[in-house]
């Protein structure tokens, strides 16, 4: 266990050390502040059955920073060492395969739980200068950063396992970045065919189309298929990407 | 005695692998058996085996692919033998990785590291995978930064060092737990000469508690440190033996030098001197005439050359009989393997 803190400090330092986490936490003030402004002049515009945060988390803007923060954070992880040549030197000190793939992951976790914290902020300030004017309805909010945290343990997940396939990055990154842009397609075909396909269809896709998860949570709804969905195959890509990680130590 | 007795336990290994098993933790630091890597078809270790007693310093000789890389990798527990098996301070490779891991300071070729880390920091972060902490921890990265003469870079980034320093930084790694065996891919490539010869006394200061097993394809490096040599060439062992007998066994023709000033037929005369090949004159210096002869193996003809000269009244400024260097061991198995193929 000393082990695994040991390693998770140095890839968090990775992250804090190189310019990539600040990049994408500015990328993501940016666009959730625009996401945001988007959500208040929907609100000035007329009145709405949406609150506050359903409108943010249906910004186009929030969709664009969602796309790039999957492949940005996890892109790094397995593929740099691969091409460096450091891969070698960590498996050759007595760490166990699940230590390097599990610390790597949490630590890409923690980051991208970071990111969020100042489209937080925002919501906590439109409070505080509109004197509560304006109703930011704490549980639709809790919802929203749940189902947030669930799509991130699985798009993070799918990164870490891409970049273990590959020492080269841009590979990984578009690996991971098609995922999850498939996940976000989904919900889109439906929102263009809903109509005319049966019910079942719609259904069966709506169960992994993130659009419709994101919709449920942020009316302050809490679904717990999705969060099973996410959660169980993050699960599943981390046990890949362990196994692609010892792959290298089976015998033929 | 403990080494006949261990001896007689490995060969019982078919028969009784339990007392093997009890024996081999006495003995060899390393110990490989039939060991075989194949890589999508190809075989880059072929079955080889050999031993290394505790507190020898052996040079794994080979040119580039020769499978030198790929059985460090197997001995330091990255990857698995394909058939065969090795053991590292009694534990197997394959059986027993954290354990031999442990045991084992590993230099990758090429010596990868963090270059986003700096130098002490990296020490520190390896020192604490290796399970060391605390005021052992502090002592051991210090000591090791002083032993490889790292300490004046400790706070610059492993990216900004040259080769040289990077590469002594990873030295400085495999050895901050103190493991009892270091095997070490290629310790001094990309050094310069100043820096090879501070590796090499640091190699062998290092004492009769360090096995080392180093790799190389430089020739001096294995006749200045090493007890023994294995050579190997196409993923076969082609030599064991000590870095002076292998060179006395060399079938290769050596050669004599001589300076020497007179009148007559040097060429023809020193060619009709039994055991002497050919004669050639390399160069004149301030009217000193300069031969080489090739004289067959073994055969020493400086004596006879001397007569010559008396008889003569040649005058002879030198007279050198140049041993075969590892090089023309080396040179002579290449082309015996490529006359073969």
């Amino acid at each position: 266990m000393r082990i695994f803190w040991v390693l998770l400090k140095k890839e968090l330092r990775a992250f804090f050390v190189s310019p990539v986490a600040y990049i994408v936490l500015a990328l993501v003030m940016v666009l959730s502040g625009f996401s945001f402004r988007a959500a208040l002049s929907v609100l000035e515009s007329a009145p709405s059955e949406g609150s506050i945060v359903t409108w943010t988390f249906h910004a186009m803007w929030f969709w664009l920073s969602y796309f790039f923060i999957f492949p940005l954070l996890t892109m790094r992880l397995f593929a740099e060492e691969k091409k460096m040549g450091t891969l070698e030197t960590l498996f050759t000190a007595p760490v166990h395969a699940w230590q390097v793939v599990w610390s790597k992951y949490l630590a890409a976790v923690f980051v991208y739980c970071v990111l969020w914290i100042p489209s937080y902020l925002n919501f906590r300030f439109v409070d505080w200068i509109t004197v509560g004017q304006v109703e930011v309805p704490i549980g639709a909010l809790k919802g929203s950063y749940l189902i947030l945290l669930a799509m991130g343990l699985f798009n993070l997940a799918i990164g870490c396992f891409a970049s273990s396939l590959t020492s080269n990055q841009i590979i990984a990154a578009v690996i991971s970045f098609t995922i999850s842009l498939l996940h976000f397609l989904a919900g889109l075909f439906i929102m263009v065919v809903g109509r005319r396909v049966s019910e079942t269809f719609v259904d069966i896709i709506n169960y992994f189309a993130s659009m419709e998860h994101i919709r449920i949570f942020t009316s302050g709804l809490i679904d717990t298929r999705p969060l099973v969905y996410y959660t169980s195959f993050a699960l599943l890509f981390i046990a890949l990407t362990h196994q692609v990680v010892e792959f290298r130590r089976w015998r033929p | 005695m403990i080494s006949k007795v261990a001896f007689l336990g490995v060969g019982s290994f078919n028969v009784d692998p339990f007392i093997t098993f009890t024996f081999i933790t006495i003995d060899p630091m390393i110990e490989v058996q039939d060991l075989t890597k194949q890589y999508a078809g190809r075989t880059a270790v072929d079955h080889i085996s050999f031993k290394v007693e505790p507190g020898e310093i052996v040079g794994f000789l080979g040119p580039n692919g020769a499978g030198k890389s790929t059985t460090m990798r197997m001995l330091a527990g990255y990857m698995p033998p394909s058939s065969g098996r090795a053991s590292v301070n009694g534990h197997d490779v394959f059986q027993a990785s954290m354990e031999v891991r442990r045991s084992v300071g590993y230099m990758p070729e090429m010596a990868p590291l963090y270059t986003d880390m700096r130098v002490k920091e990296y020490l520190r972060f390896r020192a604490q995978l290796k399970g060391l902490s605390g005021k052992t921890l502090r002592q051991r990265v210090g000591d090791v930064m002083d032993q490889c003469a790292i300490t004046d870079v400790r706070r610059r980034l492993i990216g900004n060092l040259s080769k040289g320093y990077r590469q002594r930084v990873a030295l400085a790694d495999a050895l901050v737990h103190q493991p009892p065996l270091l095997i070490l891919d290629e310790p001094t490539n990309g050094l310069d000469p100043v820096q090879i010869r501070h590796v090499r006394e640091l190699l062998k200061s290092l004492g009769p508690n360090h096995t080392i097993l180093l790799s190389t394809h430089i020739l001096q490096e294995v006749e200045a440190i090493c007890d023994r040599v294995i050579m190997i060439h196409q993923g076969k062992i082609r030599a064991i033996d000590t870095p002076g007998n292998l060179t006395r066994k060399l079938r290769a023709a050596s050669i004599v030098q001589l300076e020497l000033q007179g009148k007559g037929d040097f060429i023809t005369q020193l060619e009709a001197l039994p055991g002497v090949r050919k004669a050639t004159e390399d160069s004149v210096q301030d009217g000193w005439r300069v031969f080489s002869l090739r004289v067959e193996a073994r055969h020493d003809a400086r004596e006879a050359i001397m007569d010559l000269c008396l008889r003569e009244t040649w005058k002879i400024r030198e007279l050198h009989w140049q041993l075969p260097s590892l090089e023309d061991v080396f040179v002579e198995l290449a082309a015996t393997e490529a006359a073969k193929a």
